[in-house]
């Protein structure tokens, strides 16, 4: 049966920009024999589009009834923050294909403009709904400004010149508590150099002051629900095509008398808006607003997210945000990161490894290696499994305890233990499927001891750690995101 | 289809774990503090709960946060010990953003366990999580967060520091520099941190008070290379650093003997560090040479033992801070089961007697130390100090 | 100021420069081949830094050591830029291979994901200490020129940089190996068809980025002794700068690139402020940007379509 193209584009009956369509479609075939994972992600990709607006509005709705914790609700609000950040981000990369590195910018002077205007700085206190507006529109001129040089410089040049803007943004909101203009003879105080801007007002919309998290939680959830919205309105648009176009070609987008420059600009002021607005929400819950906030890790954070989800779908930038935050929260917490970390291996086990006999096989040669391995060595050298396992309470702490070695001293054995892990691990991708399998086990079983001795005390820098390795394998398997259509560029 | 059932019934487990216990989460650093070696004999002892401690133990200040992380680690044990108590520390990563540290912040709140902080270590972090420990009435204290509106202000009644602020600091240091050092002319180099800035302001200010010729620049923390700006301060008298990082001072202080200049080096807090060794050069500290006290020195050498050698001054006021409330969880304890309130209350009362930093340690009703003193050390080089006034 | 000023700024600018230059070079020769921008780069840098730093520590360090100077320069050396190449091509195989052909953008997440990875190894294996070389009089020394001292590290620095430069232009000009990488660079399809193991030229590629990368690595501990795990990120980040501003994918654009970027930090800290010294080399480098949109050397990209 042959293939339709998988795209938004589809419902629209347009044919798809910048695809032969029969090479598109041997793509798809292969990604459908690609994997359970690749099927359900079809399946996903096929709803309608007020499918995930429906999902996400009902869930967000209830979500805060879900729990009595404003933790919880705090990381939903963070999750709805970054899903605005890579919605707007989406427009630029995911549509108009710019590599813009300076995104981060508009989101950390969307803050700054909003804790100028509404705070005790310089005594200016603007009602919410007027802030906002200047704040979207300098937003959106600003992002004008710097698309300018889009028109002469391109691809990684541009990159490099709005990563440069970057840079500069927060150099100059670092510093620009000093600045002695040549007429003043006291430094201006402009941004509160690297003290930030403390005390700025909370919004107030129809009259009631939002304080509570729960308050700032639906304020996000109304603006990723617009937003994603007005981005669905936005990409089935004349400019949608137009801007997928200039991505995908814009030599011949030109030709085709589309105005190539015009959409550039026109991209970096809407992404700039949303990143824009998105500050001030930011600065007014976190009742302040400070330069360390707004540094490069965080764009390279909204990156991941976009790439992730899939650049130019979305369900998929909302669902790459959403996952992204929730991983990276849930692995502050020993215990629950064990709990994710045991969990992924075994959903990667179970999405790589078929038919489920063989899944079978390897789960249960593990646990008997372990075990195995943990009374040769316990009866050879007793101190290496005469450690109490941490955060072990419970029936967790006894299977850990009985199954893992753990020595008394881990610090040494573990890091070599680690580095053993990763050579194995990155040796296995070189293998036959038969050997994989047997060198499967003993891997597995290094795994868990690597973690039990190693990263279990350090979650912090597990955290990134497994954030990168994520990345990488993540991108490996499916290089177009999860919910992002295989392209082929034709050259 | 069949395939995909298990696949959704996984998925949905690992997500619902992944939901489910957000509260709870406690890391144990009681080894083997099973042999119940009750000293302390109080009520103390069936006494429980957690503190959070918030550093940055990831990004850019790592070196300092890991030191911070393991101060508390090693007194939480230590005190466990003593004590026969069995508190939990649950660690809270903030890589110095103020926003990561709210979002930490708000999760000690939702753990009913902790019942009070240790942390954060940057002013601009406290300003960010003030207000939700506030309103949670969990107290916290700070090991290095030195501006002085914190306290001065009032708006955060829960926050207390172990340190003394910038503005007890910087008169200190201009005095000394002015009068002892005979400088004509110094050259200010901030590190762009709030910290920083805030102490360069102070002294810059008890300088020009006593009439000595100020140039002011900085550097960002980043940066490794300073023999451009070296050329530019080697002409003053005396080159004041306000610096975190030891060893960046030590690479600007090298720089300067390379380029043939003989001003003084004179740093503060973190520069009093086995890292920077100078010869001839200044360092001014909240702490006291706390491997050369003798009730401390036991400490440190249990602590190089677990956690191998430290080299900045940030950890030991987070030992103190720790003990502070811990001792205040157990005060609380004997009037009833602790609530954030009570150790809050009781962190008012702090009365230590020697401290880790050498001298009692207790709260006035803004939350600063009380009866701060300042150290003003000569670096002899090869981690040898000779106190310089007194 | 005078003029003994300006020559040690160039001096000081100079020696930057190159260990920037250095670190340039890597990612232009990548990004010639693969049009992949590799930010892992900054961390292969890291690695090679510390490499050379427990080489010195296992030799006795620095003013103790077990072996004469020279040899404890040759094995630091040679282990960073060993080692380093060892892991650039390790990242390209598993890491880079399979994305040949995917998006562009897809790489360039997954060279994100490798710099985190790297990153936190070195945060948990070496710690968050920051580790000195220590090399404050490990050379003795210097001479003086006009007033202007510069050590012997320093002059070690730029004459050993210099010299993998010209190395690796006469690699590129003058070798088969160098051929096959120019043709590479040119059209791959084209040099695979050909009969050149594009494969082979790509993993070449990595490694000499990489021993490149190493050798900067032990270069900046000598000079400027501090290493710790984040190092790379700045570093790599500058070197990146480096080979935009010079053309990226062109060799002598990478290394005057590096120059440039050394010698207007030094001199706009050095003249008007430290603080404001990335505000005036990024604004510097954005107007070069704009009147030579395809960097200083690089030639606009000529199209047929």
């Amino acid at each position: 049966m042959p293939q339709l193209p998988r795209d938004e584009e589809r419902s629209t009956g347009q044919p798809r920009i910048g695809t032969d369509e029969w090479v598109a479609s041997v793509e798809g075939r292969r990604q459908r024999r690609s994997g359970v994972l690749g099927q359900l992600l079809e399946r996903l990709g096929q709803l309608p589009f007020w499918a995930p607006l429906l999902v996400v509005a009902a869930f967000g709705l209830l979500f805060p009834f879900l729990t009595d914790s404003d933790y919880v609700v705090r990381v939903g609000f963070n999750a709805l923050v970054f899903a605005l950040l890579a919605l707007g981000l989406n427009i630029v990369v995911g549509y108009a294909g710019l590599l813009d590195l300076g995104y981060i910018a508009f989101f950390g002077f969307g803050a700054y403009a909003y804790a100028v205007l509404s705070s005790n700085k310089f005594d200016i206190h603007l009602a919410t709904v007027p802030t906002l507006l200047v704040v979207v529109v300098a937003s959106a001129l600003l992002g004008l400004v710097l698309g300018l040089p889009s028109g002469r410089v391109t691809g990684d040049y541009l990159a490099i010149v709005t990563l440069f803007f970057a840079q500069i943004f927060v150099t100059f909101t670092t510093n620009a508590n000093r600045i002695t203009l040549p007429w003043g003879d006291r430094p201006l105080d402009l941004t509160g150099g690297p003290n930030g801007i403390g005390g700025v007002d909370p919004f107030s919309l129809f009259g009631v002051e939002a304080i509570a998290v729960t308050s700032y939680f639906y304020i996000a959830l109304v603006l990723v629900v617009l937003g994603m919205l007005a981005l669905h309105v936005l990409s089935e648009s004349r400019t949608g095509r137009a801007w997928k176009a200039v991505r995908e070609d814009p030599l011949a987008a030109e030709a085709m008398t589309i105005p190539v420059f015009r959409l550039k600009l026109l991209a970096f002021a809407f992404g700039a808006a949303t990143a824009g607005l998105t500050g001030s929400l930011f600065a007014a819950q976190q009742i302040g607003v400070f330069p360390q906030n707004f540094e490069l890790p965080l764009l390279i954070t909204i990156y991941a997210m976009v790439i992730l989800g899939g650049a130019g779908s979305i369900p998929g930038v909302v669902l790459g945000a959403l996952t992204i935050t929730v991983v990276l929260e849930v692995l502050r917490g020993p215990d629950d990161a064990r709990l994710l970390f045991y969990g992924g291996i075994l959903l990667g086990l179970a999405i790589a490894i078929r038919p489920w006999q063989r899944l079978a096989a390897v789960l249960a040669g593990t646990a008997l290696f372990g075990f195995l391995v943990h009374v040769v060595v316990g009866s050879l050298w007793p101190r290496g499994t005469a450690r109490v396992a941490a955060q072990g309470e419970g029936l967790v702490g006894s299977i850990v305890e009985a199954w893992v070695l753990l020595p008394t001293e881990p610090g040494t054995i573990g890091n070599v233990a680690f580095v053993v892990l990763v050579a194995s691990v990155l040796g296995m991708t070189l293998l036959r499927p038969l050997w994989r399998a047997v060198l499967l086990v003993p891997t597995l079983y290094l795994a868990a001891f690597v973690w039990e001795n190693r990263l279990i005390f350090q979650p912090s820098v597990t955290r990134l750690l497994i954030l990168g390795a994520l990345l990488v394998v993540l991108m490996n398997a499916r290089p177009q995101g999860l919910f992002g259509t295989a392209r082929v560029e034709i050259v | 289809m069949k395939k995909l059932l298990p696949i959704l019934v996984l998925v949905l487990a690992v997500f619902a774990a992944g939901c489910g216990g957000d509260d709870d989460e406690t890391t144990g650093t009681t080894p083997a503090a099973t042999n119940g070696a009750t000293t302390g004999g109080t009520a103390a002892a069936d006494c429980t709960g957690s503190i959070g401690v918030m550093a940055p133990i990831t990004g850019d200040a790592a070196s300092i946060g890991t030191e911070q992380l393991n101060f508390t680690k090693f007194a939480v044990s230590q005190y466990n010990e003593e004590n026969g108590t069995s508190f939990q520390l649950v660690e809270g990563d903030t890589q110095l953003d103020p926003a990561q540290a709210s979002t930490v912040a708000q999760r000690f709140v939702s753990n009913d366990d902790i019942l009070a902080v240790v942390g954060p270590a940057g002013s601009q972090e406290v300003e960010a999580v003030g207000p939700i420990f506030t309103r949670a009435d969990l107290g916290f204290i700070s090991g290095s967060a030195t501006r002085t509106s914190l306290t001065q202000s009032g708006d955060f009644p829960t926050f207390r520091r172990v340190v003394p602020n910038d503005d007890a600091q910087g008169p200190t240091i201009g005095t000394f520099i002015a009068e002892e050092l005979d400088a004509k002319t110094v050259f200010i180099v901030d590190d762009q941190t709030s910290y920083s800035t805030g102490l360069a302001e102070s002294v810059t200010e008890a300088l020009e008070g006593a009439e000595v010729t100020v140039q002011r620049d900085s550097v960002n923390q980043d940066q490794s290379d300073f023999s451009a700006l070296v050329s530019r301060a080697g002409n003053a008298d005396v080159v004041f650093l306000p610096w975190q990082l030891a060893n960046k001072a030590q690479v600007f202080a090298q720089q300067l003997k390379e380029q043939g200049s003989d001003a003084v080096v004179f740093g503060s807090d973190g520069l009093f560090s086995a890292d920077f060794t100078a010869e001839g050069s200044y360092v001014s500290s909240f702490a006291p040479d706390i491997k050369e006290i003798e009730s401390s020195s036991e400490l440190v050498e249990a602590y190089e033992a677990e956690y191998g050698e430290f080299t900045s001054t940030f950890g030991p006021p987070m030992y103190a801070a720790t003990q502070a409330a811990l001792a205040a969880i157990s005060a609380a304890c004997e009037d009833g089961e602790p609530t954030r309130e009570s150790v809050n209350e009781k962190l008012g009362e702090t009365d230590q007697q020697d401290s880790i930093l050498g001298d009692a340690i207790s709260f006035d009703d803004s939350g600063d130390v009380e009866g701060a003193r300042f150290y003003l050390f000569k670096v002899l080089g090869g981690g040898k100090y000779e106190p310089a006034d007194g | 100021m005078d003029g003994t000023f300006l020559l040690q700024q160039f001096v000081n600018g100079l020696t930057l420069g190159s260990v920037y230059a250095l670190i340039a070079l890597g990612y232009s020769l990548v990004y010639g081949i693969l049009k992949l921008l590799n930010f892992a780069h900054g961390e292969v840098y890291m690695i090679g830094a510390f490499i050379g730093y427990f080489v010195l520590i296992g030799l006795g360090g620095p003013d103790d050591l077990a072996v004469p100077v020279v040899v404890a320069l040759t094995l630091m050396f040679l282990a960073a830029m060993l080692g380093s190449g060892i892991l650039g091509v390790l990242i390209e195989r598993f890491a880079y291979r399979r994305l040949r052909n995917a998006p562009r953008i897809a790489p360039l997440i997954t060279a994100l994901g490798v710099s985190f990875f790297l990153q936190s190894t070195a945060l948990l294996l070496f710690g968050a200490k920051f580790r000195s070389y220590s090399t404050f009089q490990f050379l003795g020394g210097g001479i003086e020129v006009a007033g202007v001292r510069i050590s012997t590290t320093r002059i070690l620095v730029v004459v050993a940089a210099f010299s993998l430069m010209v190395a690796l232009t006469l690699l590129v000009g003058r070798t088969r190996l160098g051929k096959a990488m120019r043709a590479t660079a040119f059209d791959r399809e084209a040099a695979a068809m050909m009969g050149i193991d594009v494969d082979r030229v790509i993993v070449a590629t990595f490694l000499i980025g990489s021993i490149l990368a190493g050798a900067a690595g032990v270069m900046f501990g000598l000079v400027f002794f501090s290493v710790y795990h984040l190092m790379g990120f700045t570093a790599g980040l500058k070197g990146f700068t480096a080979a935009v501003v010079g053309g990226i994918g062109h060799i002598p654009g990478a290394m005057l690139g590096g120059l440039l970027i050394g010698l207007a930090e030094a001199f706009s800290a050095g003249y008007i402020s430290s603080t404001f010294q990335d505000l005036i080399v990024f604004s510097i480098l954005i107007a070069v940007m704009l009147f030579r949109p395809t960097g200083l050397l690089g030639k606009a990209d000529i199209r047929k379509v």
